[in-house]
């Protein structure tokens, strides 16, 4: 099980690693979109505000209305910021459940692909 | 030996990565579709590996008369001893046996044909012979349809998504939703030249329109002078069970395009096949619209050898029989698994499962895979599964498939993640 501050941390990392990717930044810079991520088992949630390829903000709680909502236990998600996990292994399992339209489902892959190519 | 396989396999997996996809590589291994297309037969693929699949996929529907079928290559192993493409300028007897031979077949009083290479290209042209014989500008289209990634038929995809990065589109294009036929009546305006539309939506999800629907399209069309388009792309040369689908409802469109399974999935070949009246519009012009590779005397030799295999063998009669015995297993799977399959759509051998919420298509996918069957969910929606299979597919084959969505969805009942869609 991750803490609320563990994820916090694995956000702020993966906010470096997307907004210092300059070919990401130039693949998603036609993609704005608000996400929440939800803990399962903690009940944590989590908002990411994402304008035009940039992560402008994260923070702790649900804020507005979301784009793409994530649901996975608390410790997926943290692997899934720090890229020691394939998302799309554990969305194909069940593990991880994505509210969102194709192509965001798609977009929120490709991110994990650019940053670690072999995840 | 295996070894050697599986390194050929990893190979031509990152060439295509490197050189054309590294997306579509992605999302292919991640659905267990990393399959590199070797041998192929009937209604089934073999990957590089050695291990087999049955294809209810097919391109979607481009395998009608199956995969590598003897007598279409036979066919075009013919054609080759003698022709060439032949020149887009000149005449020839296979497109002239093949735009005749299409005139006889399709519904009605379609009687002309322009060819062309793919899809797209084919309903490219319907709409431009709309707009030149009416003169009026405005062409209306379904939410959910697909027509192709070409230039008109782009305008016309109910899809925002696989638009919008490529705006500004052709303008005078209306979308209206798909078996309604009030916004078909107000969409209407005097500068309406055509609505396009499948008959049953493909990529959309198997969405068959009210019976109503098609017959009550063509009466407005005829009362505001409106052509009317069938886009039977997907749904032609016997998939649903008759020779077009339009034919289920009695209803005769003015122009008809017609593309994959034609080309017996050996030689690219589309059709525009319109009303004579419409043949005025190129009097005037005869070489307004033109295709260099459209009609190749290859592909229309090819073309007549899919029609003439599909009529022989009545593959629409077999199309309804696979079709049934796929429903009655189905209906089954509905009782034992109301918690993942909603509802089946179906006309023959064009098949949609409706699932429970989207994220069980991508993960029946690769159950499916696994089991080897390769069945993949629609692109516009993935709670929805389109099954495509070649009208040559075995009682024997559905049982396999059958089974094998048994067990996939036994497999998948007891994991995480089921009957939320959040």
């Amino acid at each position: 099980m991750a803490t609320k501050q563990d994820i916090l941390e694995a956000l702020a990392d993966y906010q470096v690693q997307c907004n210092d990717n300059k070919r990401l930044r130039k693949m998603q810079r036609d993609w704005s979109k608000l996400i929440h991520f939800n803990a399962d088992d903690t009940e944590d949630k989590f908002t990411m505000n994402c304008v035009k390829g940039e992560i402008v903000s994260f923070e702790a709680g649900a804020v507005g209305a979301p784009d793409i909502i994530v649901s996975a236990k608390s410790e997926y998600l943290c692997d899934m910021f720090w890229g020691d996990l394939n998302p799309s292994q554990k969305y194909l399992q069940g593990e991880i459940r994505v509210k969102a339209s194709q192509e965001d489902i798609v977009r929120l892959d490709a991110i994990t692909m650019i940053i670690w190519p072999d995840a | 030996m295996e070894q050697d396989l599986k390194r050929v396999k990893e190979t031509a997996l990152s060439d295509f990565s490197r050189y054309l996809s590294p997306m579509k590589v992605r999302t292919i291994k991640a659905a267990g579709l990393d399959i590199i297309e070797d041998k192929r037969e009937g209604a089934c693929v073999w990957d590089i590996t050695g291990k087999k699949y049955i294809d209810c996929q097919t391109g979607s529907g481009i395998m009608n008369v199956g995969r590598r079928n003897n007598e279409i290559i036979s066919a075009l192993k013919d054609a080759l001893d003698k022709y060439d493409i032949g020149v887009f300028l000149l005449c020839s007897k296979p497109k002239a046996d093949l735009a005749k031979k299409l005139a006889e077949i399709t519904p009605g009083d379609l009687a002309c044909t322009i060819f062309g290479v793919g899809g797209g290209e084919a309903n490219d042209a319907a709409i431009k012979i709309a707009r030149g014989y009416t003169m009026k500008k405005e062409i209306i289209y379904t939410q959910k349809a697909y027509h192709g990634h070409t230039g008109f038929a782009l305008s016309a995809i109910g899809r925002e998504s696989y638009k919008e990065p490529f705006e500004p589109l052709v303008p005078g294009f209306k979308m209206i939703p798909f078996g309604d036929i009030e916004a078909f009546k107000k969409a209407v305006t005097d500068d309406t030249a055509a609505i396009i539309l499948e008959p049953i939506q493909g990529e959309g999800g198997i969405n068959i329109p009210p019976d109503n629907y098609l017959p009550a399209v063509r009466k407005i069309c005829d009362e505001h002078e409106i052509l009317l388009i069938f886009d039977e792309i997907q749904t032609g040369f016997g998939r649903t069970g008759k020779m077009f689908a339009s034919e289920h409802w009695g209803v005769v469109p003015d122009i008809m395009t017609v593309a994959k399974s034609l080309s017996g999935g050996l030689y690219p070949i589309s059709a525009t096949i319109f009303k004579q009246e419409i043949q005025d519009f190129f009097i005037p012009h005869p070489f307004i619209h033109l295709s260099t590779f459209g009609g190749s005397d290859l592909g229309c030799v090819v073309g007549m050898a899919v029609i003439d295999y599909i009529q022989k063998n009545d593959l629409s009669a077999h199309a309804n029989a696979m079709g049934k015995r796929f429903r009655s297993g189905f209906d089954r799977l509905i009782k034992d698994f109301p918690t993942l399959l909603l509802e089946v759509r179906q006309k023959g051998l064009m098949m949609g499962l409706q699932y429970t919420n989207e994220s069980i298509g991508p993960r029946l996918t690769k159950k499916m895979a696994e089991r080897g069957v390769i069945a993949i969910y629609t692109g516009n929606d993935p709670s929805i599964c389109r099954l495509m299979p070649p009208l040559v597919i075995t009682p024997e084959e559905v049982d396999y498939v059958l089974n094998a969505l048994e067990d996939s969805m036994k497999e998948l009942s007891k994991e995480a993640g089921l009957g939320k869609n959040d």
